[in-house]
């Protein structure tokens, strides 16, 4: 009977994997989410709102969301967490002052249910700016060592340069 | 009623889960390891992922197995991740620690420190004097043994195990193990989670298990 299942997997090759970018307001979200589609650095605004990319990466077709990043539409990530497969959570790692928010957000975020199983890829962004805080740092900021019962990667990059994120994207493929 | 009903539902169908973490060196193969029991585990019996990357973080998952419910939590194992691992210590029912049988020199502490013999064992000395691991079953998994430049088992069980064991840095007494294994080609996996298995339960008394 295997090869039924092999034949449905052909046909439903196509099948959406969703991907959340989140992130404080000006962590790099919507430039990281166009890096990934094309490959160049885009010249942003700050999304209000969100941008919605296909995205395909080592054959596998992800639907991206970068949502919004400033504090008062953070509220609605909420809305978009059902069926999501992995959270890309995007840290300005020269942003000293708000790594706590960020923290904050990133925990309250993880305490939801619909997310429960959705593994998590943090991007310690702009490294390639002076006092970027290195890769281990952003994760005790963080606090990742005390998730448990999530598969969890940090990975330093810059999504202006376009440093580190096939590194990122490696792991969500083989974790996925 | 209900209450009653829901109480013997849970208690009938609710297993008891043990933890297990792997550590290691990075490059070890302690991902790779995962990987295959969660392919050889896995009631589809999907091929197992074996193209990795190494680990900046940590990759978990529950296998369900007859009598348990085991969770394995693979972390990094590059110097800068390694400060990571004391804090699953006092949570974990078993420790795994593989070793790259490939980088190790010959495998004798006695005369030899090329490869990476000399940072195995202090990385091991280290897992052992933590007094949060005392008592917990080890097992060490000479992994790559599908390789023809690796070093025997038994070569590394004399060279290296025991007199770890035996050095003043083991502490306590605990139960322990050394097995070879291919985690590339699942050789001696199955055998690497009997004993764990088996292990954790005669623990119980000191590492009791969280019900599920």
């Amino acid at each position: 009977m295997s090869w039924l299942s092999n034949l449905s997997t052909l046909f439903f090759a196509k099948k959406e994997i969703r991907i959340l970018i989140l992130g404080l307001d000006n962590a790099g979200k919507t430039t990281l989410l166009y890096r990934l589609k094309i490959g160049e650095v885009v010249t942003t605004i700050p999304t209000i709102g969100f941008n919605v990319e296909s995205v395909t990466y080592k054959n596998l077709n992800f639907n991206v969301w970068d949502l919004g990043g400033q504090t008062s539409i953070r509220p609605y990530w909420r809305c978009y967490y059902a069926n999501t497969a992995a959270v890309i959570f995007v840290v300005d790692s020269t942003d000293i002052e708000r790594l706590q928010t960020a923290a904050d957000e990133l925990a309250a975020m993880l305490n939801e249910d619909e997310l429960k199983d959705a593994a998590l890829l943090v991007f310690a962004n702009k490294q390639d700016q002076p006092g970027a805080k290195g890769a281990g740092d952003i994760s005790q900021a963080l606090r990742l060592g005390e998730l448990r019962d999530r598969n969890w990667s940090i990975m330093a990059c810059s999504a202006v340069e376009g440093s580190g994120i096939t590194e990122g994207m490696d792991w969500l493929v083989v974790s996925y | 009623m209900y209450h009653l009903a829901k109480g013997l539902y849970r208690l009938a169908t609710s297993k008891e889960e043990y933890s297990v973490i792997l550590l290691g060196l990075d490059n070890a193969g302690k991902t790779t390891f995962h990987e295959q029991v969660k392919a050889l585990f896995h009631p589809d019996r999907p091929e197992p992922k074996l193209k990795t990357v190494p680990t900046v973080g940590q990759n978990v998952s529950t296998i369900t197995l007859p009598d348990m419910y085991l969770k394995l939590w693979d972390v990094g194992g590059q110097l800068s991740l390694r400060k990571l691992w004391q804090s699953y210590y006092a949570s974990c029912h078993a420790i795994v620690f593989i070793i790259d049988s490939t980088d190790i020199g010959d495998g004798n502490l006695e005369h030899d420190s090329s490869g990476r013999l000399d940072e195995c064992r202090l990385v091991l000395e280290d897992v052992l004097q933590n007094s949060e691991t005392e008592g917990v079953p080890l097992l060490i998994l000479a992994n790559k043994q599908d390789r023809e430049d690796c070093v025997e088992v038994v070569r590394i069980k004399e060279g290296l195990v025991k007199r770890v064991f035996e050095g003043d840095k083991a502490s306590s007494i605990r139960d322990s193990r050394v097995l070879p294994v291919s985690a590339l080609t699942g050789t001696g996996v199955t055998e690497a989670v009997d004993w764990l298995r088996s292990r954790m339960k005669w623990n119980k008394e000191s590492r009791p298990p969280v019900m599920r």
